[in-house]
């Protein structure tokens, strides 16, 4: 999970012969399936407007946030849950701050909630679902490393994602907002990679 | 709640198929690029695979060729 993403990386930054091994170490010298990462998923063609950028910003908070509420119930440790818990305290920040960036750009007062519901929902049509999303990439719940390792890697696409449309925001405030945002999840990056470490050491 | 689809197609290939690419690159100059945190590396990772964390990628692109093949997991 965390190779798909660094492959992605890599190509948007102009890389050219790019690949991502199937099944990481664990499938080293092992027979494996091809092909079928791929199965259902559609590109995703980059942000258009400041105010796309803030609608799928926004969805992207909501699917963070209930990731980690989802994994809560499902990780063993307790210092795990701490963690998921603070992370997904500060997603609900940034989705607060991002619909106030929606509100300035609109010039309309609109609620969170409607906000939420009239215009992110709607947007994120025919994605999937937290489970969904666990089951297409396998992920094993069991495992507080792989947990760790999905978390991370949808956060450096967060990350990605606010940089992308940081730079392509012909607004400053907006490309501020995004930025500061942007940010935010690099150091959530920084706390995971930490974190997984840590537990590194006491296993 | 739903998800968007956020992870774009690339190229994924089976361990075999990779030594396939070694083969027929010449000089056998392929980069195995390994983004996991470095205590997994040091469990077990392949041998003369280059550790470089999903975390630091960004900071460390001058460390790698684009148009080298790299295989990463």
């Amino acid at each position: 999970m965390r190779s798909r993403v660094a492959a992605q990386r890599l190509i948007d930054w102009g890389f050219t012969k790019v690949y991502n091994l199937i099944g990481g170490i664990k499938a080293w010298g092992k027979e494996v399936a091809v092909g079928t990462e791929e199965t259902g998923l559609h590109l995703f063609t980059g942000v258009e407007s400041s105010k796309e950028a803030v609608i799928i910003g926004f969805g992207l908070e909501m699917g963070l946030h209930n990731f980690y509420i989802a994994m809560q119930s499902k990780v063993s440790l307790e210092s795990t849950r701490t963690l998921f818990g603070k992370l997904a305290d500060i997603e609900i920040l940034h989705q607060q701050r991002l619909v106030a960036l929606y509100r300035e750009i609109t010039s309309t007062a609109i609620s969170i909630t409607d906000f939420s519901e009239t215009i992110v929902e709607p947007a994120m049509e025919g994605g999937l679902t937290t489970e969904e999303y666990l089951q297409l990439y396998k992920i094993d719940l069991n495992s507080e490393l792989e947990v760790l390792g999905l978390a991370l890697a949808i956060e450096a696409q967060a990350l990605d994602l606010y940089l992308r449309a940081a730079e392509r925001s012909d607004k400053s405030e907006t490309r501020q907002v995004l930025f500061q945002i942007a940010e935010e999840e690099r150091s959530h990056i920084a706390k995971l990679s930490r974190y997984i470490d840590r537990q590194q050491d006491l296993t | 709640m739903k998800w968007l689809q956020l992870f774009t197609p690339i190229s994924s290939v089976t361990w075999e198929e990779a030594h396939k690419i070694v083969d027929q690159t010449p000089g056998r100059e392929v980069v195995f690029l390994d983004v996991r945190q470095p205590k997994e590396y040091a469990r077990g990772h392949l041998p003369g695979a280059k550790l470089v964390p999903l975390g630091e990628l960004e900071k460390r692109l001058e460390e790698l060729e684009k148009n080298k093949p790299i295989v990463i997991y």
